[in-house]
């Protein structure tokens, strides 16, 4: 589902040069999930936003779902892949509801049925309904989390990036988000990497493991 | 332990909504001396707001009510903005969850603690070897959205610790760190407590942390203090809630490494 060879990533030229990421290969099968880990800095979350599309730093072979992967991606990628970012703040705009947020995504793909998906996606992190009328600055930090979780899970992609979709929640509503995910990996034949610093968490959700280290 | 720093007394932060009044505190009431306090609870529980409430950074159309808010003598509810100013930031340091929102994003790690502290570039440097940034150099030159999630976390700690604060108030502050660089990260803070009588408030989601981290632990659901008790006591705990909580740790527990 997912391959990745001798991809390589890198920020700025030169003498200051970061080389974030020096060729890894990883072949993620369909339904499988996968488990990034490693030291803080060592480029997992450079390594799902290469994925993701959203960084033109790199070098090497991404293919998803078939298709060898561009620079750019187009529109269509994003009903395949999601991703939930390590930051909720930075990813969840400052000045639309919460409704508007999870709506976007909707309106965009032309899914209709927005209203019960908004309710349903909501419902599913843990969140009421009266939370739709909120603003990203109105949420405490586990909510955020959710909200950005809720995003991703409203297209219903085959892929879903994790960047440390737990790590501002506490037990219990962590094990309803893992909960979910393997839910959906067995109902929608979902594949998913997961990056976490938690290593519970990564034995108890992964089939299999990477580990990253730092390389400067 | 001496006479506590801070004092709070029936605290109450509430914030206006469509659906109603949202009570994000309520009631609450705390001491924090030269000591670790940990604040735990379920996500929403009011930890971030009861933090907020004590610098007085409840953003409007919040509430803050308080039958006494003190720390050292100061009445904090009626402090002038002066007064606050210089409290926040060089008396009650406060780490904030989103660790890269509160950086500044145009302006590089380094020049944010120089132009923060009038630290010059040697003892910047420094702090961030403290915190066990690999590369201080090129971190210092770094914007904010160049360095990793758990690297933003250390950066804003180790800023918060050069003004020497008599009061720390950390909001999740280890959240995006592995184990091992979690554990340096605790020994400054413990140091600072044990070494300079720095009181810390530490907010974590993680008990079986702040069970072993902390030498006391309050309990939080829905705004309100359900249980204060001695870290080393946490496990004969008698509230449902915190049963409920200790409860969770073993199967994380046996699920790990
Ligand atoms: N836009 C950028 N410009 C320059 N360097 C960057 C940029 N983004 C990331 N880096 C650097 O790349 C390295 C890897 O960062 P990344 O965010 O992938 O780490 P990570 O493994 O996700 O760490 P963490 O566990 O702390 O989140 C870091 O040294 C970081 O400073
Ligand atoms: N501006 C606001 N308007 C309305 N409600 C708010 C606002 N800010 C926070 N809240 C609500 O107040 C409650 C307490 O929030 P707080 O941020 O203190 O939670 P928390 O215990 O820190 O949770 P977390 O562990 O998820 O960070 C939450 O239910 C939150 O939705
Ligand atoms: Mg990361
Ligand atoms: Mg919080």
């Amino acid at each position: 589902m997912i391959r990745i060879e001798d991809l390589s990533i890198s920020f700025g030229t030169g003498r200051n040069a970061v080389h974030a990421v020096r060729g890894i290969s990883a072949n993620i099968a369909a339904n499988e999930s996968f488990g990034l880990v490693g030291e803080s800095g060592s480029g997992k979350s450079t390594v799902l936003r290469a994925l993701c599309g959203l960084n033109a730093n790199w070098t090497g072979r991404i293919v998803i779902a078939g298709q060898p992967q561009a620079r750019r991606r187009q529109r269509s990628f994003y009903k395949l892949v999601q991703m939930v970012f390590q930051d909720p703040y930075a990813s969840l705009h400052p000045r639309r509801t919460i409704n508007n947020i999870l709506a976007e995504p909707v309106a965009i793909h032309k899914l209709g049925d927005a209203d019960r998906r908004i309710e349903q996606a909501l419902s599913e992190v843990g969140l009421d309904s009266h939370f739709r009328f909120r603003y990203p600055h109105q949420l405490s930090g586990g909510q955020r989390q959710r909200v950005a979780i809720a995003r991703a899970l409203i297209l219903e992609p085959k892929i879903l990036l994790l960047d440390e979709p737990t790590s501002a929640l506490d037990v219990s509503i962590q094990a309803e988000i893992l909960n979910l995910l393997r839910r959906l990996k067995m109902q929608r034949d979902l594949t998913y990497i997961l990056v976490s610093h938690d290593l519970a968490v990564v034995s108890n959700m992964c089939d299999r493991l990477a580990v990253m280290k730092s390389t400067s | 332990m001496a006479s506590p720093r801070l004092t709070i007394r029936n605290l109450s932060v509430e914030f206006p909504t469509r659906v109603g009044l949202m009570q994000a505190v309520r009631g609450l009431d705390l001491t924090v001396g030269r000591e670790k306090v940990g604040i735990v609870g379920e996500s929403g529980s009011g930890k971030s707001m009861t933090a907020r409430a004590i610098l007085r950074l409840i953003p409007p159309p919040g509430r803050v009510t308080a039958d006494e808010l003190s720390f050292d003598g100061i009445d904090i509810l009626r402090a002038s903005q002066r007064q606050m100013r210089s409290i926040r930031g060089q008396r009650i340091s406060m780490v904030m969850q989103d660790p890269k929102f509160s950086l500044n994003p145009v302006l590089t790690v380094g020049r944010q603690i120089a132009e923060a502290y009038q630290v010059h570039h040697e003892r910047a440097l420094t702090m961030l070897e403290a915190v066990r940034i690999r590369d201080p150099e090129r971190v210092y030159a770094a914007y904010p959205h160049e360095v990793s999630g758990g690297m933003g976390q250390r950066i804003m700690i180790a800023m918060m610790l050069v003004p020497e604060p008599d009061l720390l108030i950390a909001d999740e502050p280890t959240s995006a760190l592995d184990v091992t660089v979690q554990l340096q990260v605790l020994a400054i803070l413990d140091d600072l407590v044990t070494q300079r009588g720095m009181g810390l408030i530490f907010i974590s989601h993680d008990l079986g942390l702040v069970a072993s981290f902390c030498d006391r632990v309050v309990i939080m659901y829905g705004g309100q203090v359900m249980e204060v008790c001695d870290a080393g006591d946490l496990r004969s705990a008698k509230h449902p809630y915190t049963r409920g909580l200790l409860q969770c740790l073993p199967d994380i527990d046996r699920g790990g490494v």
